[in-house]
């Protein structure tokens, strides 16, 4: 299985980001080879419709589970339709204090939009 | 004859400017077309005749005929269109209806739908001009096709002058595209120059003459009026900081019916836009 963080820099070591569709990267992280890529969101400079750009970044290098602070009503109903699950950061700071927190069920997941429409690009 | 009133920055006065120029034009129309937030409005109180509803496309997507080959959405510029796993999604307030997900679809399954973007009102206003404004919906990203419908049926109007949108925007580019002549309204302030010459760099590249308004003069520093003189950019009036003024516009009510001297300046500066345009 392969997990997607927001992320503020590369690897694990690396500060989630408190945005979906406008993150800085997502790290990745293959369960089974245990080993974490990072991938540039693309998705950040879009002047609109970054969390469904997002999205579809995260089809693309086949994320299974995705890791956020909030998410938007566009990024829902995309990681929705592209069949990825997606879970609240919770009080995790860093990429791997999500995968662990992830890994121990004590992230809480989101199955609706958590913020407003364009959240992301207030906070940018 | 097309005359664009616009800015670099929000509340300088275009539509203190182009309300009064246009009242002082004899059968001139205004249009608004900063259909974000339209105001000329407030001061010209049309008596709305005619409202008109501006509708845009959307891709609609048959399931049955969608292949899910992806075309589309690597195609879309704005995200509007994502084809997923089993279904394609559609952002219609994305979409710029530029029609490219249909020509590049290679089953045929998408067709376009229309949905309402906002509205055209039309009226007379006691000033014996005629206006028209645009209104966008609230939440919808672009009103560019409501400003070029505005401006496609006052295209056999004598005389329009058109309130634009500020700044240089997808929004004012619609607005100023084709006109004779533009007004650049600044204020004489640091932030006033500093977006001023953005404008200044669009209106130069779309090569449609124009010359500059100084509004809230005495406001400030010189630095307009140097920089205007450097590049050789004509002034072609100024209305001074004044709280009357002020007053007059917090009640709506266009300032040159009440001080006659702005009621000459306003006829001066058509009357030689007019005589440019006419040579």
């Amino acid at each position: 299985m392969r997990i997607a963080i927001t992320a503020k820099g590369e690897g694990l070591k690396s500060m989630v980001d408190d945005r979906f569709g406008r993150c800085e990267n997502f790290v990745i992280f293959d369960t089974e080879t245990k080993e974490t890529t990072t991938v540039d969101n693309d998705a950040k400079n879009e002047s609109g419709g970054a969390g469904g750009k997002a999205v579809r970044i995260l089809s693309l290098n086949k994320v299974d589970v995705v890791i956020a602070p909030e998410l938007g009503p566009k990024a829902t109903e995309g990681l929705k339709a592209f069949e990825i699950k997606a879970y609240k950061k919770g009080n995790s700071a860093t990429v791997e204090e999500a995968i662990n927190n992830y890994n121990e069920n004590k992230l809480e997941e989101i199955k609706f939009s958590t913020v407003e429409e364009h959240s992301g690009l207030r906070k940018a | 004859m097309r005359i664009a009133v616009l800015s670099g920055k929000g509340g300088t006065g275009k539509t203190t400017i182009s309300t009064n120029l246009s009242i002082n034009i004899e059968n001139s129309m205004l249009i608004d077309t900063d259909v974000e937030e339209p105001n000329s409005h407030i001061f010209l109180k049309p008596n709305i005749t005619e409202t008109k509803s501006v509708k845009v496309e959307y891709p609609v997507v048959d399931n049955e005929k969608c292949t899910l080959c992806g075309k589309c959405g690597d195609f879309c510029n704005f995200n509007a269109i994502i084809p997923a796993k089993n279904t394609v999604l559609v952002f219609q307030e994305s979409c710029h209806s530029c029609g490219g997900c249909k020509m590049v679809c290679p089953t045929g399954a998408i067709t376009y739908s229309k949905r309402e973007i906002g509205k055209i009102y039309e009226g007379d206003t006691k000033f014996g001009i005629k206006m028209k404004y645009g209104e966008l919906n609230l939440g919808e990203m672009s009103g560019v096709k409501i400003i070029e419908e505005l401006k496609e049926i006052t295209k056999n109007e004598d005389i329009v002058i058109i309130d634009s949108p500020p700044g240089t925007s997808c929004s004012t580019v619609a607005a100023v595209e084709d006109v004779d002549y533009a007004i650049v309204v600044t204020e004489p302030t640091p932030f006033g120059v500093s977006d001023m010459k953005m404008v200044v760099e669009m209106l130069r590249e779309m090569k449609i003459p124009f010359s500059v308004f100084i509004n809230k003069a005495g406001l400030g520093d010189n630095e307009v009026y140097e920089y205007c003189e450097d590049e050789k950019i004509k002034i072609i009036g100024e209305v001074l900081f004044d709280k009357k003024i002020a007053e007059y516009y917090s009640e709506g009510i266009p300032f040159s019916t009440k001080i006659p001297k702005y009621k000459k300046l306003f006829n001066d500066i058509f009357e030689e836009i007019y005589m440019e345009f006419r040579k």
